[in-house]
């Protein structure tokens, strides 16, 4: 199998390997070609290059033949990844079609998927918090899950390195529950979410209502032009792709810096089989590749691979990487491989109107909403529930205000003016990881590519349920507090997979008996293998994961190169 | 075929499934579209300040996405509300919809609205008034009243496509409300006088 020609060896022979050009890829790419390693980009989905690639940018509503709505037909097409809010008529082309791309349900899952050279970073929802040394801690004091091997401090100056670079709007707002981070001017709140932010702090002395946190340049700093990026300019179209470069994406940032050292090549379509296990020198060496539309197998060579495949795919490929060695996927000397899959819990939303305020609006369409850190269980164990949730919320005003009439002039000028504040509030809760919660390779299931379906056994539990209504009642009992009214509650009941937060399947522990990966996210087994996209998550937080796998790349890019330097890898 | 302007809907060959179009937009002749035109009209006329639905080309709206986005019940009542026009105006005035004066017209409507299977609450946000939440998509879901799910009922499904229509459309975005593709900056608090335009996204 492969390419036996020597001067391919050659050709095809890189310093390293990075499965991936998603966001936490594109770090990856980004670190490894300015430390000078001539570095491999694997992607499996087709090439998209900034600005050039962004065919819906500049249009308008009217533009758009359904004005931005779905179609039955795209809905019959796409029944999974349709129910993503982000898949509309501008930005379609940026998910998979899930016909292509099938897999299991054991269990009701929604994957949504992304695929090609930026990944999800061109679609995601751009918000950015940074884990706190509780959110570390948590695992070893609650007993959930196996220790993290990494506490807050070990990483704290990788998110100053990679905040900086990828401009991060944020308030410094001194809480130990959410630190501060290297931030860009934040983004303001509007007269009623501040109403209610003063309310709620009033009312509850260890709550906190900030303003979001999101990797948006509020001001572009001198690291920002040289990536050639802007100022974002409030529109917040950004699925489309942005023709500022105003939010972080691989695409507009990581990717194109990574080509300027001239160390970097991307291979679009190119779907990555197996990594290559040699057991004469006990280490991989490089991966298979299947061309995506010609199915040609090729092999690359390196002497590092990182997998940033995304969460469930690097699970798949790892489970995928078998040899005598490694008869059940590449590490996986105790079988946990592809086991502690977790993800977070959008089930819970509240929605409420708020009198007054009617000589007052905002202008611009602001990136980001209200937020507060986790309040639940900060400091110990107090509910019936583990863990706790993050509380978003904003306050808008909604187009329209009841006019006498239900046709007619009046009814016109009515409907094309703002009426009523209305809230809008929602949860993002942290899941316990549990080893029934898996994914899987099909014994017989192959898609288009030869590749073993992914299976997916992943479920809500009592504590998710339990957490939905402590985050359903305490919303409740705020947005009274702070005055609202008609607060309604509404449990969504989405399957898992659709807060597309999943993560988990090749944790990071201390233990080679109870994880894959060491505390710089090195396979126990394979150390010249690193893991650093959600997969390594060993729980999951309450807060937005991505930054967090960019300081995490960023860390174990640095580790692997000095190692690299000291003859160790 | 003109399917509005004929008789009943062909249902020999049409399978009225419950996520299916069964419509196609040759069923929509010019007649048809010009009297959605004046329907939408009288509920969104020109006034001085902006154009109205007709400009904004409504009817052409109404056949794309009554054909595409909407499902086999949907579309059955779209067809049955517009039906249920034509009787009123012959029965009200023995004229058809299209000769009727604006006020005869608004009072067709207006019985249209009174009757039995109209009497629905309907949410009227015109879409990406959500503004600023963030995950801004995620709560617009989280708060959307999809025209399928709510306005199931005669005028009030007119009433939903004519807005929907009409504040997405150009003269109707950046004439009756205020459209700007690139704001520059975002401000929490500017001041709002009474008659102000909202913003159309």
């Amino acid at each position: 199998m492969g390419d036996i020609n020597s001067k391919g060896i050659t050709q095809n022979t890189f310093d390293a390997i990075v499965i991936g050009s998603g966001i936490s890829g594109g770090w990856a790419a980004k670190e490894l070609c300015e430390k000078g390693l001539k570095t491999l980009v694997l992607e499996r989905g087709r090439n998209v290059q900034h600005l050039v690639d962004y065919p819906t940018m500049a249009k308008d509503p009217w533009d758009f033949p359904h004005r931005n709505h779905l179609t039955l037909n795209m809905k019959e097409d796409n029944p999974i990844v349709s129910k993503c809010y982000a898949f509309r008529e501008d930005a379609m082309q940026f998910f998979v079609k899930d016909k292509e791309h099938p897999y299991i349900q054991e269990k009701p899952f929604d994957w949504i998927r992304g695929y090609q050279v930026g990944g999800k970073s061109l679609i995601w929802a751009r918000q950015t918090q940074r884990w706190s040394k509780y959110d570390f801690e948590g695992p070893a004091r609650d007993g959930f899950a196996v220790d993290w091997p990494i506490r807050y401090d070990d990483i704290a100056p990788w998110y100053s390195h990679v905040e900086k670079f990828v401009g991060i709007s944020g308030n410094k707002d001194g809480l130990d529950t959410l630190p501060d981070g290297e931030f860009l001017p934040p983004w303001e709140m509007n007269v009623v979410e501040k109403a209610v932010q003063k309310r709620i702090m009033d009312n509850y002395k260890d709550r906190n209502v900030i303003i979001g946190r999101c990797a948006h340049l509020t001001e572009a700093k001198e690291i920002h032009l040289q990536q050639e990026r802007g100022k974002c300019q409030a529109r917040n179209l950004c699925q489309r792709g942005c023709p500022f470069g105003g939010y972080f994406s691989s695409n507009s940032s990581t990717l194109p810096w990574a080509a300027k050292t001239g160390n970097f090549t991307v291979q679009p379509d190119s779907v990555v089989h197996s990594i290559i296990y040699d057991e004469k020198k006990n280490r991989a060496t490089g991966v298979r590749v299947i061309d995506a539309h010609s199915k040609k197998v090729t092999e690359y060579y390196a002497k590092i691979i990182f997998v940033n495949a995304a969460a469930l795919n690097t699970n798949l490929i790892l489970l995928n990487s078998i040899s005598t060695r490694f008869p059940n996927g590449l590490g996986n000397d105790n079988g946990l491989l592809g086991k502690y899959v977790a993800f977070q819990n959008y089930r819970g939303t509240l929605s409420a109107n708020m009198d007054g305020f009617l000589d007052s609006y905002y202008y611009g369409r602001r990136p980001c909403a209200v937020m507060m850190p986790n309040f639940r269980n900060v400091h110990k164990q107090e509910t019936d529930f583990l863990r706790g949730y993050m509380v978003f919320f904003s306050a808008y005003r909604s187009a329209g205000h009841a006019g006498a009439t239900q046709m007619g002039e009046a009814f016109k000028e009515a409907q094309s003016e703002p009426g009523n504040w209305g809230v809008s509030m929602m949860m993002q809760g942290e899941t316990i990881p549990k080893e029934t919660n898996y994914v899987s390779l099909s014994k017989d299931k192959k898609d288009d590519w030869g590749m073993p379906l992914l299976t997916i056994s992943v479920d809500y539990d009592d504590n998710d349920e339990k957490s939905l209504k402590d985050f359903l009642s305490q919303g409740a009992e705020m947005l009274d507090k702070a005055g609202c009214k008609n607060i309604t509650t509404n449990d969504s009941k989405q399957a898992p997979g659709l807060d597309i937060h999943e993560v988990g399947g090749v944790r990071m522990g201390k233990d080679p008996k109870t994880s894959l990966l060491n505390k710089w996210n090195q396979l126990h087994a394979c150390p010249n293998v690193f893991v650093t996209d959600g997969a390594c998550m060993t729980s999951t937080g309450t807060q937005n994961p991505s930054i967090t796998f960019m300081a995490l790349t960023a860390r174990a890019a640095n580790h692997a190169v000095e190692e690299m330097k000291k003859g160790n890898l | 075929m003109a399917i509005l302007l004929g008789g009943a809907i062909v249902s020999t060959d049409v399978f009225f499934s419950s996520c299916k179009s069964n419509v196609k937009e040759e069923y929509f002749a010019p007649e048809d579209i010009s009297l959605l035109d004046e329907i939408g009209e009288t509920i969104i006329p020109a006034t001085a300040s902006s154009p109205g639905a007709k400009a904004a080309k409504i009817g052409d709206f109404m056949k794309v996405y009554v054909t595409d986005c909407y499902n086999a019940a949907d579309q059955q009542t779209f067809f049955a509300a517009v039906r249920e026009i034509k009787n009123l105006s012959q029965k009200k005035f023995e004229k058809d919809f299209m000769k009727l004066t604006v006020p005869q017209r608004q009072e067709v409507l207006a019985e249209l609205e009174m009757e039995k299977h109209s009497k629905v609450e309907s949410k009227s946000k015109a879409p990406g008034a959500e503004g600023d939440a963030i995950q801004t998509g995620k709560q617009q879901e989280a708060n959307k009243t999809s025209l399928n799910a709510v306005s199931n009922r005669y005028f009030s499904m007119l009433k939903q496509l004519t807005l929907l229509g009409y504040f997405t459309s150009e003269p109707g975005a950046t004439k009756a409300m205020r459209y700007i593709q690139t704001p520059g900056s975002y401000k929490g608090n500017v001041p709002y006088t009474k008659g102000d335009k909202a913003w159309a996204t």
